[in-house]
């Protein structure tokens, strides 16, 4: 394909994010007008790819759409603009795409100045999209830091009572944790001897590293990325940041930023010093289980719902670390898979409870009761989204979670019963919830309460149907993300 | 030797030269209006900036080149004053700009203010001091250069004549730039005792070979205080917050953005060129044959002085509650990044502390003029009086938060570029320069902190009630409010371009890049 397809969408971000800033009333047009032709050359990203059914051409080692021009040249590195995406990046940028617009229907009647807040949220996506093709340690860095501004002042400044300390927190914590990646990278870098910043020449250098220095590598890069994922004990701005957020930023942040993480750590680190991920596995799996159980036991004792989906967050990211650090090429598609899963559910689960706030003036669990009478499409959509983050089966965190912990039973035998347990506890909580705050005679039900308005239903209303689309059919994601040219899948 | 063969090389320092010569003048033929002085001072400090770019071969400008391609990087003569080098052609460029960018932004000032002509041709004369600075080769031709750039700017802070702080601020600096010269011109009478020649490439000749170790460790080190407190590095700082504060900011943006970095240069050319670059070892161990291996001591102590003074600058500056001393004391902080490339002494450092001398202009001149552009709105001068100014002035507040994320060193801008460059270059020396990185990299994280506190303040804390304009009288009619929102067009110029300016740099460094690149290369080639 002659089109360069990832810069196009680039510049199609960029200008459109430019143009809802200055849209002033019409911002949120632009923003949906954007947000759709994103999805557009998506679509058409993925009928170009390989593992799309449909595709009729053989599967192609390496990165598709490949692209690459030199950048900054000086005599001791070259750093150049290489993207291209291979099949964990695309499942990824599908999220991203889907997300992109239902913030932007859901925020439809916002009006605390509307055109800098599209215009933000499409700088975020901007941002998340550059990190998921770029192929440049610094190009990934630009774009990761990208993402980090235009979130602190939504959060700031769109958020609820407490978001000016939430903002600070957020900004320190995920700053600090870029700045120890990005040594790390560079580390890997110098000390590999690459001849460039672009992936590629990273991955044949870095492979030559031996002794400890690929485990203090990988141990800086983990440290790093884990802060965005969170791991415990790096989580505590997680729920400030979630709580205080508007609904949208929130969606965001559950959704694609702790998506970066995920992907960072699967892109950089592992592929890249595959002997320090074995050094570092007993680490990496306290770490996991840690998460796990906690964010699971802090959840249950949450009164405020979206403390609870927040908290539930670190849970999930728990389980697709574990999956990650199994080291197998089933639990890497698990991994991947978990995090498209928990970023469309998390991101109706917020949402939600944005509504239930909206609607009954509180998120607090107990103080509201019975809703169903009264807001029947909101409580559907609850239901959706809680049953689907318990993981039942034909939504779509099953499949996914199911691949988890099948790989950790394949790696760690009997330890699989730790996450087992506290899924149990997760389903725990949400159905507790759902008792509590649906169903019952009606308790603090404003009179003049009523259903959701057209917006924010369509927008949840999307997500819930591709969490039973891709709960049915999680085959198109397996497809797609198992013909990676990664070690130990199918297309290599 | 015809007279132009001689004075083409010179057209920018004769540009200059004559623009203070034309700005006292009008002065006394009474002409003190701002527009006509500042005008001179912006179009002089304009073209010379162009010829600088035309001498650094910048192809649309090339044919303008002043300086013969044969007189560059190549020392002409034995001894000679003054040599003609890509990376002094840098400087010069450096030092221009902010003279530029100070002279248009302080056309708004109001245009019947008395000490305009005083302050333009100090200006002028200042800049004329720095850019004989980025072309010495002879220890007295550097040290008398700087000493004009230092009169002219104890004078330029008490312009005014009239506000005691500034008063004050001047003679602070003053007793202690007079302090700062004796050392530096006792230092260089030692090492001319020690090598018999003050020339900065007959030194480098020598050096390693003669000289008594006691005269040359004790000439550098007197050299290296004196020229210490003109960089403003801990523990020779403490004059520098008082004056940066004191100053009228128009001329502290100056200061900090422009005659700052002649201490810095300086450092570059009496430790970089004799010392460092020597082959290493050449005396085997440091106090060997009688000689001297100056070049892991320099290196040590240069590490040590950058570590703290980066720490410490950051830490102090994270105490400030009035805008104007936290932004000074992150410009010592970021003196201490521009000081870790000059201790690692490798081209591509070099390469890396240039730029953030580049990128510092922008950044730190930039932070000036938006903060004299706000007290002339009638904001006070601690940073909570600053509530809300994002919300009520956005566009200025963005290009605040644009040279704030710029020094803090967030992607895209040019502070980012600077910084990567710097601190890969001390990884890539590897050995304990790796730390001195990791201590950047901390610092900047540290920095965060303070620079984020703004930001945090200008967008998202309510705004207080609205002030009123300086000198407008409650209930009668104050000056007329200048156009652009009260900024003035010049102000506003200033202020766009260098938002612009960080951007553009930081998104597409290899502009700048590849010209310091190759003139690190050529000064660590030639030397001096």
């Amino acid at each position: 394909m002659d089109v360069p397809l990832l810069s196009v969408i680039v510049a199609t971000l960029a200008v459109g994010t430019v143009g809802t800033f200055f849209a002033g009333a019409r911002a949120r047009w632009v923003a949906l007008a954007t947000s759709l032709v994103f999805l557009a050359e998506v679509g058409l990203l993925f009928l170009t790819y390989p593992g799309w059914p449909g595709y009729n051409g053989a599967l192609v080692p390496g990165f598709a759409e490949g692209e690459s021009y030199s950048w900054i040249s000086l005599s001791w590195m070259h750093i150049n603009y290489t993207v291209g995406v291979d099949g964990i990046s695309l499942v990824l940028i599908l999220l991203t795409a889907v997300l992109q617009i239902a913030t932007v229907i859901y925020s439809w009647a916002e009006t605390k100045r509307p055109a800098a807040y599209f215009g933000l949220v499409l700088l975020t996506c901007l941002g998340c999209f550059g990190v998921f093709i770029a192929l440049d340690v610094l190009l990934f860095f630009l774009f990761w830091e990208a993402v980090l501004v235009p979130m602190f002042f939504l959060i700031g400044y769109w958020g609820g009572p407490n978001r000016r300390y939430a903002a600070l927190k957020f900004f320190i914590y995920t700053h600090v944790a870029s700045i120890v990646m990005l040594v790390g990278l560079l580390a890997l870098v110098f000390y590999s001897g690459a001849t460039s910043f672009d992936f590629s020449a990273m991955y044949t250098a870095a492979h030559g590293l031996t002794g400890v220095v690929p485990a203090f590598l990988f141990l800086a890069l983990f440290f790093g990325f884990g802060v965005k994922f969170p791991i415990v004990p790096f989580h505590t701005w997680l729920p400030d940041a979630h709580v205080e957020a508007p609904t949208g930023g929130s969606v965001l942040l559950a959704g694609l930023l702790l998506k970066l993480g995920g992907y960072g750590l699967i892109r950089w680190a592992v592929e890249l010093l595959p002997s320090g991920l074995h050094t570092m596995q007993p680490l990496l799996y306290v770490v996991a289980f840690l998460s796990i159980i906690w964010g699971s036991v802090l959840s249950l004792s949450q009164r405020d719902m979206k403390r609870l989906v927040a908290y539930s967050s670190i849970n999930h990211m728990g389980i697709v670390l574990l999956a990650i650090a199994l080291d197998s090429s089933l639990g890497l598609m698990a991994a991947v898979l978990l995090m498209f899963a928990h970023g469309i559910v998390s991101a109706l689960l917020f949402m939600a409870s944005g509504s239930v706030h909206h609607t009954f003036g509180t998120r607090d669990i107990p103080e509201i009761g019975g809703i169903t009478p009264t807001t029947p499409t909101l409580s559907t959509l609850i239901m959706v989204g809680s049953l689907a983050s318990l993981g039942l089966p034909a939504l779509i965190s099953f499949p996914a979670e199911f691949a988890a912990l099948l790989a950790t039973w394949n790696a760690l035998a009997y330890w699989v019963f730790v996450p087992l347990i506290i899924l149990v506890v997760t389903a725990g909580f949400y159905i507790w919830m759902m008792q509590r705050m649906l169903f019952g005679p009606p308790r603090g039900v404003p009179l003049e309460a009523h259903d959701v308005p057209w917006y924010e239903g369509a927008s949840m209303g999307i997500l819930a149907v591709l969490a039973v689309l891709f709960g049915v059919l999680p085959g198109l994601l397996v497809n797609v993300i198992m013909s990676s040219p990664i070690k130990g899948f199918p297309g290599t | 030797m015809d007279l132009s063969s001689f004075a083409g090389p010179f057209l920018p320092e004769i540009l200059l030269f004559v623009g203070v010569l034309s700005v006292f003048l009008l002065d006394v033929l009474g002409v003190r209006r701002i527009e006509v002085t500042g005008a001179v001072a912006v179009i002089v400090t304009a073209l010379a900036l162009l010829f600088v770019v035309a001498d650094l071969g910048f192809a649309p400008f090339a044919a303008l080149a002043t300086v013969p391609a044969g007189q560059v990087n190549s020392v002409g003569g034995s001894a000679p004053l003054y040599t003609f080098t890509t990376l002094g052609f840098v400087f010069q460029g450096i030092f221009l700009l902010a003279a530029f960018l100070v002279s248009l932004a302080s056309m708004s000032r109001p245009s019947d203010e008395r000490g305009a002509p005083i302050f333009f041709g100090l200006l002028l004369l200042a800049t004329l001091g720095m850019t004989l600075v980025a072309i010495a080769s002879d220890l007295i031709f550097l040290l008398l250069s700087i000493e004009l750039t230092s009169v002219a700017t104890y004078l330029l802070v008490a312009y005014t004549r009239k506000d005691v702080r500034a008063l004050e601020a001047s003679m602070k600096m003053y007793i202690i730039g007079a302090l700062s010269t004796t050392l530096s011109f006792f230092g260089a009478s030692l090492l001319f005792g020690a090598y018999g020649t003050t020339n900065l490439y007959e030194i480098r000749a020598v050096a390693g070979a003669v000289g008594s170790p006691v005269l040359v460790l004790l000439g550098y080190g007197f050299l290296m205080a004196g020229l210490a407190f003109k960089a403003t590095l801990v523990p020779f700082h403490a004059w520098a917050v008082d004056v940066y504060d004191g100053a009228p900011t128009d001329v502290t943006a100056f200061l900090t953005g422009g005659s700052k970095k002649v201490g810095l240069f300086a450092f570059f050319l009496v430790f970089l060129g004799p010392v460092l670059f020597l082959a290493p070892g050449a005396g085997g161990s440091p106090f060997s044959g009688g000689t001297i291996d100056l070049g892991p001591i320099v290196q040590i102590t240069l590490s040590i002085l950058a570590v703290v003074t980066m720490t410490v600058g950051n830490v102090l500056a994270l105490l400030q509650k009035e805008m104007k001393r936290m932004l000074a004391y992150s410009s010592i902080s970021q003196a201490g990044y521009m000081l870790i490339g000059i201790a690692v002494g490798t081209s591509p450092a070099l390469a890396g502390a240039t730029l953030q001398m580049f990128a510092h202009v922008f950044m730190k001149t930039g932070a000036f003029l938006v903060v004299a552009a706000v007290a002339a709105l009638g904001v006070g001068p601690l940073i909570d009086d600053w509530k809300g100014l994002g919300t009520r002035r956005p566009l200025l507040g963005v290009a605040f938060g644009l040279m704030l994320l710029s020094l803090a060193g967030v992607p895209l801008t040019v502070g980012f570029v600077s910084k990567f460059v710097l601190f890969s270059s001390a990884v890539q020396a590897q050995g304990y320069f790796v730390w001195l990185a990791v201590a950047g990299l901390l610092n900047s994280a540290l920095s965060v902190f303070y620079y984020a506190r703004v930001l945090k303040v200008m967008f998202f804390d309510p705004s207080a009630s609205a002030p009123t304009p300086a000198g407008a009288v409650v209930g009668g009619s104050g000056p007329p409010a200048l156009p652009v929102g009260g900024l003035g067009y010049g102000r506003a110029t200033a202020i766009a371009l260098i938002a612009l300016a960080i951007l553009v740099f930081g998104i597409y460094p290899q502009m700048v890049l590849g010209p310091i690149q190759s003139a690190a290369q050529h000064f660590v080639a030639v030397g001096a």
